[in-house]
């Protein structure tokens, strides 16, 4: 019973996701980048979006910049895995041109943030 | 035991019922342990199911079993509704527990009946994955839960079983738990875009966006949706009582529990 007493059931360390290291962490996301970076002009092509290449390398940019604040290296795998998994979506056209455009948000209206379009929206 | 009897005399009026329904049967309780020890009732209420000592007693052995075979693993073993085994093990002991389940000769646990996952935001492990393994060879069901939070992944056991796969996927679509060395993991019942994962319990019940075919742009376009929602508590418990019946009988018995066993002098 002593012998089952010392070996410790479960452990407490933090198992990490993919990465050990921020360099690694930070290597994969810019390999994660420039796959998206590649793909972007048959993503255009086979989609058929009414966006340019360069409109797409800047929505690609802002959506990688959007997560910039992040430093748990867990987190920043976990990112990096759905960005995968979203990149594989799209390469495969698993996604139709609705879940592309999604990304550029086109019908959606910028929160009111001055009184005056506050006003407006009804909302003061 | 001579307790016992009054309690089965008294039994004939209906006080006597009500105290019999609503109080667990001790002798029923203790019978694994003591083989030798006859049960003094049998359960005649028609909607209850009838426990056979027996099969409690061989579940029994073979929790303590496993428990003397996998020291390093498992955590606990106990005993829920009286005839449902159950073995709690860290996440790191996934494969080689499933896989001593699987392929000892008397397991021979070789059908993965189903994956769960359960999340209680309260504790610091937030998800349970409960698997549910079937013995076609001794008939027999075992489940084995462990745990895990957001961003801790557990090890796929579609190495040891084939039909984790589906089910892996399932769970991480709707709870969001990473299977380590998962072989296609992807999203299967959630859109493409979707956000978040809908089984989670911070999850709003409107979702994050909202899907609809916008006339101008003629496409199907995703807007965020942000509805007012009351700050929810969870609280598990439904406000009625479910089953009157089963109000004094024990949820879970342990077999096992080498943590807080304490060495014999």
């Amino acid at each position: 019973m002593s012998a089952r007493q010392a070996i410790k059931v479960g452990t407490k360390t933090v198992k990490p996701v993919l990465s050990s290291s921020h360099a690694e962490a930070r290597n994969r996301v810019l390999s994660l980048y420039k796959a998206w970076y590649r793909q972007i002009p048959y993503i255009v092509k086979d989609y058929d979006i009414p966006k340019s290449e360069a409109q797409c390398r800047e929505k690609l940019k802002e959506l990688f910049i959007k997560n910039k604040h992040v430093t748990d290296i867990r987190v920043i795998d976990m990112l990096v895995i759905k960005g995968q998994m979203e990149l594989k979506e799209s390469v495969n056209i698993w996604k139709q041109k609705g879940h592309i455009m999604a990304y550029f948000k086109p019908t959606e209206e910028p929160k009111p943030k001055n009184f005056l379009s506050k006003f407006f929206s009804g909302n003061e | 035991m001579s307790f016992f009897l009054k309690r089965t005399i008294g039994a004939g009026n209906g006080v006597g019922r009500a105290i019999l329904n609503s109080t667990k049967i001790p002798g029923v309780q203790r019978v694994a342990t003591k083989s030798t020890e006859k049960t003094p009732v049998q359960e005649t209420r028609p909607t209850v199911a009838k426990l056979d000592p027996l099969q409690k007693a061989q579940l029994v052995d073979f929790g303590k079993y496993v428990a003397d075979c996998l020291p390093k693993y498992v955590q606990k073993v106990q005993l829920t509704a009286g005839n449902e085994l159950e073995v709690l093990i860290p996440p790191d002991a996934v494969i080689p527990v499933l896989s001593f389940l699987k392929d000892h000769h008397s397991a021979q646990f070789a059908n993965l009946v189903d994956i769960a996952g359960m999340d209680v935001p309260s504790r610091s492990n937030r998800f349970e994955i409960i698997y549910n393994i079937l013995s076609l060879r001794y008939n027999a069901r075992i489940r084995v839960k462990t745990y895990t939070d957001e961003l801790t992944p557990v090890d796929s056991a579609c190495d040891v079983f084939k039909a984790a796969n589906w089910y892996e996927r399932e769970i991480w679509d709707m709870y969001g738990v990473f299977f380590a060395n998962h072989p296609d993991l992807r999203r299967i019942l959630t859109d493409y875009g979707f956000e978040g994962h809908p089984f989670r319990k911070d999850f709003p019940l409107s979702g994050y966006v909202e899907v609809r075919y916008d006339d101008e742009q003629k496409r199907v376009v995703v807007e965020p949706l942000e509805l007012a929602q009351e700050f929810r508590r969870f609280e598990l418990s439904a406000p009625w009582e479910q089953f009157p019946n089963f109000r004094a009988n024990p949820v879970t018995e342990e077999v096992v529990n080498p943590s807080e066993d304490q060495p014999k002098k």
